[in-house]
């Protein structure tokens, strides 16, 4: 029997204790919760210091990263050249809506190599115990195991057609189809596991019709979290090639869009992705042309 | 004797000509570099200083380079803003902003002059240290041939003096003896400090 068994097994019922506390609460407060909460979380529980589940994940890192993480929700940062920004994009919900639950998933998933989210049981494959804690030459992903362990376990339990070829993790695969997220899966994500209602237009091939995109955006903003599903080599360019594929690549969060007056179509729009806010200049017809769906998310109580 | 159609000419003189031109483009980074390390040194020095005021990064949005976008970093929020070059509303900008416009100004004629089509500060980690460098993208005219998709040619500038093996590819660490990957590109020794690559996309 493994010498950390005995420990494991009253850690493993402290942090059950701990969480059902915290669960307590979110279910009072509909998905609530307070940061100060996931961090007491986290300061209560002793974990060892190197896990048989995870054998590359380096404890410290692993708790900086769940503090860094509550603390400041949107520096999430997907990893440069990685295909996760969908995990990435939706983070953004429960980071901020739910950080206690986020942290109770995490943690029990570090102690048991397995963990359960609104019902749904994350066994994640062998191939992801390895991998979590070795990706590098992502940014600041290299030193973010917990994220990484986070984002492999949920594009390894959420699968869609893209992963028709790419059905297991290999080295690499975190930059592959393996790792993407075509648009139903991630609404079907949203609702699953953090059972908030998804109003979604869109798809991966085809691009949605709004008569008035600015007036629908702006009425999404109003009630819930947005998400748009863009084609993202016209929003961050990387090359000056003329002819770019028609397709959708990326998620991005929208937090503000505002007309700029006596600039036609002009509009100003804030929106979230790789780990920071940025605002910029657009035409409504450029981002009719970027836009493959919009999402629009609003928590249980709201449906 | 078997006589050569003039189809199956015209065939070998197109290979040979897009052979030349690419093999042409791949052998001139090196001496590019060398002629130019001055402008592009100035380029990579100006820019270090001006980003640690307040950072910022660069990008011509076109072949031209007419069109100018910038980037301006703060704590909460990162603002686009993209101009055609000489625009005054730039300057509005800068000012708006608290930046100081001389060395941006600076930056982007010299810029413009040298092809180099973006300018980044980028971090990298090392034994869970950070790291940053400076990421320059050049676009020079010289290098292309309508015969071969548009390259780019990158220099990275670091701080300090970097590892590379006996085939000059850039290592991660003289302890770990991995070939480090920046943008997803194994990199090449110019000098101890400078490395390049070569890739269709500028970042």
């Amino acid at each position: 029997m493994n010498r950390f068994a005995p420990i494991r097994i009253i850690l493993l019922l402290l942090t059950l204790a701990l969480g059902r506390a915290g669960f307590a609460n979110i279910d009072t407060a509909r998905h609530t919760s307070a940061s100060q909460q996931a961090l007491e979380l986290i300061k209560n529980i002793k974990l060892p210091d190197s896990s048989i589940w995870w054998p590359n994940i380096k404890l410290n890192l692993f708790i900086e990263n769940l503090k860094a993480n509550i603390t400041e929700p949107l520096k999430m940062y997907q990893g440069s050249n990685t295909n996760f920004c969908g995990y990435a994009a939706f983070s953004y919900l429960p980071l901020q809506d739910d950080p206690v639950g986020w942290t109770h998933f995490m943690l029990t998933l570090y102690l048991n190599g397995e963990a359960e989210w609104n019902n749904i049981v994350f066994r994640p494959s062998k191939e992801i115990h390895q991998a979590a804690g070795t990706l590098r030459f992502k940014g600041i992903l290299d030193i973010r195991p917990a994220d990484q362990l986070w984002f492999l376990a949920l594009a390894d339990h959420f699968r869609s057609y893209l992963n028709f070829f790419n059905r297991r993790f290999h080295p690499g695969s975190e930059d592959t189809f393996w790792a993407a997220c075509n648009y139903g899966k991630f609404n079907r994500m949203i609702r699953q596991m953090l059972g908030w209602h998804v109003t979604a237009h869109g798809s991966d091939l085809f691009r949605p019709h709004f008569h008035d995109l600015f007036d629908y955006l702006t009425n999404c903003l109003q009630t819930g979290t947005t998400y748009l599903y863009v084609n993202n080599t016209y929003l961050h360019k990387k090359n000056h090639n003329k002819f770019r594929g028609s397709f959708p690549t990326h998620y991005i969060v929208l937090e503000s869009i505002t007309r700029l007056p006596g600039d036609g179509d002009r509009v100003d729009i804030i929106y979230w992705d790789y780990g920071g806010r940025t605002l910029r200049q657009v035409d409504l017809r450029f981002l009719k042309k970027i836009l493959f769906g919009v999402s629009h998310c609003t928590p249980p109580q709201h449906s | 004797m078997r006589t050569i159609l003039p189809y199956q000419a015209l065939l070998i003189a197109i290979f040979v000509i897009t052979a030349g031109a690419t093999s042409c483009t791949k052998l001139n980074i090196t001496k590019y570099y060398r002629r130019h390390h001055p402008a592009l040194d100035s380029i990579e020095d100006t820019y270090r200083k001006a980003y640690s005021k307040k950072p910022f990064s660069i990008e011509f949005t076109d072949r031209p380079f007419d069109r100018v976008s910038l980037e301006l970093i703060t704590d909460t929020l990162t603002y686009i803003y993209e101009y055609r070059i000489g625009e005054t509303r730039l300057q509005d900008t800068l000012k708006k902003y608290g930046y100081d416009s001389l060395p941006i100004d600076w930056l982007i004629t010299r810029m413009h002059s040298m092809e180099c089509t973006w300018i980044d500060k980028l971090d990298y980690y090392e034994e869970q240290q950070r790291h940053s460098l400076i990421y320059l993208s050049l676009w020079p005219r010289a290098f292309n041939s309508p015969f071969v998709n548009k390259k780019y040619y990158i220099l990275t500038y670091f701080q300090q003096p970097q590892y590379f093996d006996n085939q000059g590819r850039l290592l991660s660490g003289r302890r770990r003896r991995h070939i480090r990957k920046i943008n997803a590109s194994v990199f090449f020794r110019l000098n101890d400090k400078v490395a390049y690559t070569i890739s269709d996309r500028f970042r």
